[in-house]
């Protein structure tokens, strides 16, 4: 177990730099094998927590390296599906998700930003992404993916 | 991140090594770029085999790069496309916007009968 993070009931406390990515990926990529995914699905859940942490480093954090980040991974059943719940915790600025205006595809060819590509990213890869902060609480991101049955594994 | 640069004719070459995720790395294509145009180049084929892993900020610099060549009047087309980064054109609709081929050679061949348009982009 790498030094940058100690995992205890699923959950994983990490350092906030970028350099402590790759131990995210891991951990989360183990925990969604174990879940029941394939390959696929695991390689999307991972980039979408990626994309959650990255975010949180740069503007939460804004790139203070002595911040805490938490990733909690549960489970849940939904209307008979078998939901994998990643909750990351953090407790940096607050993402107003309520202004976010998310970038069209053509404004980066205008314009190219940064940033604003994750959150699509995260909306497409994932089942249900929500965001939640408030006063004295930490930030909380929370992403759902459910498994998909056989048949719809074998539509896809 | 390492980046490679060859040269194929009046084609330059660049193979990022590793993943494609933050300031520092992405930050590399994009000097390399500019300083491509600054030197002439007008057409790059950007290598994308030997990556490992990319995420938005990493498709990011890719559009970046596009942009400043485009806005050169060149073009920046992308070889060895793997799945991964497929699956993400695709959902974040960039295949549209990038002109991606199998192998560097189709690349490099693509601006001899498809040449950049060597006009202003859009603005």
């Amino acid at each position: 177990m790498p030094e940058d993070a100690r995992h205890s009931d699923r959950t994983g406390e990490f350092e906030s730099r970028t350099e402590c990515l790759e131990n995210i990926r891991l951990f989360v990529s183990h925990e969604a094998a174990a879940f029941g995914f394939d390959a696929e699905d695991i390689g999307k859940i991972v980039l979408a927590v990626d994309e959650a942490c990255t975010n949180i480093i740069k503007h939460a954090y804004r790139n203070r390296p002595d911040g805490r980040i938490h990733v909690r991974v549960s489970s849940e059943e939904n209307r008979g599906r078998k939901g994998f719940v990643v909750t990351i915790l953090d407790t940096g600025l607050p993402f107003d998700a309520a202004h976010y205006r998310p970038p069209r595809r053509l404004d980066y060819i205008r314009k190219p930003r940064r940033g604003g590509l994750g959150i699509i990213l995260m909306k497409k890869l994932m089942d249900e992404v929500e965001y939640s902060a408030a006063p004295g609480a930490p930030n909380e991101i929370r992403l759902v993916k459910y498994l998909r049955t056989h048949a719809q594994a074998h539509r896809s | 991140m390492s980046l490679k640069k060859k040269s194929i004719g009046d084609v330059v070459v660049l193979t990022p090594k590793g993943s494609l995720i933050g300031d520092e790395e992405t930050s590399a294509i994009q000097k390399t770029v500019k300083e491509l145009i600054a030197e002439g180049t007008r057409k790059v084929v950007l290598d994308l085999a030997e990556i490992t892993w990319v995420n938005s900020a990493g498709l990011g610099a890719m559009i970046s790069a596009l942009t400043s060549m485009n806005k050169a009047g060149g073009d920046l087309r992308l070889a060895n496309v793997t799945d991964k980064i497929r699956s993400l054109f695709l959902i974040t609709q960039l295949f549209k916007v990038f002109k991606t081929f199998d192998s560097i050679a189709e690349a490099a061949a693509s601006f001899q009968s498809d040449p950049p348009a060597g006009v202003p982009p859009l603005e």
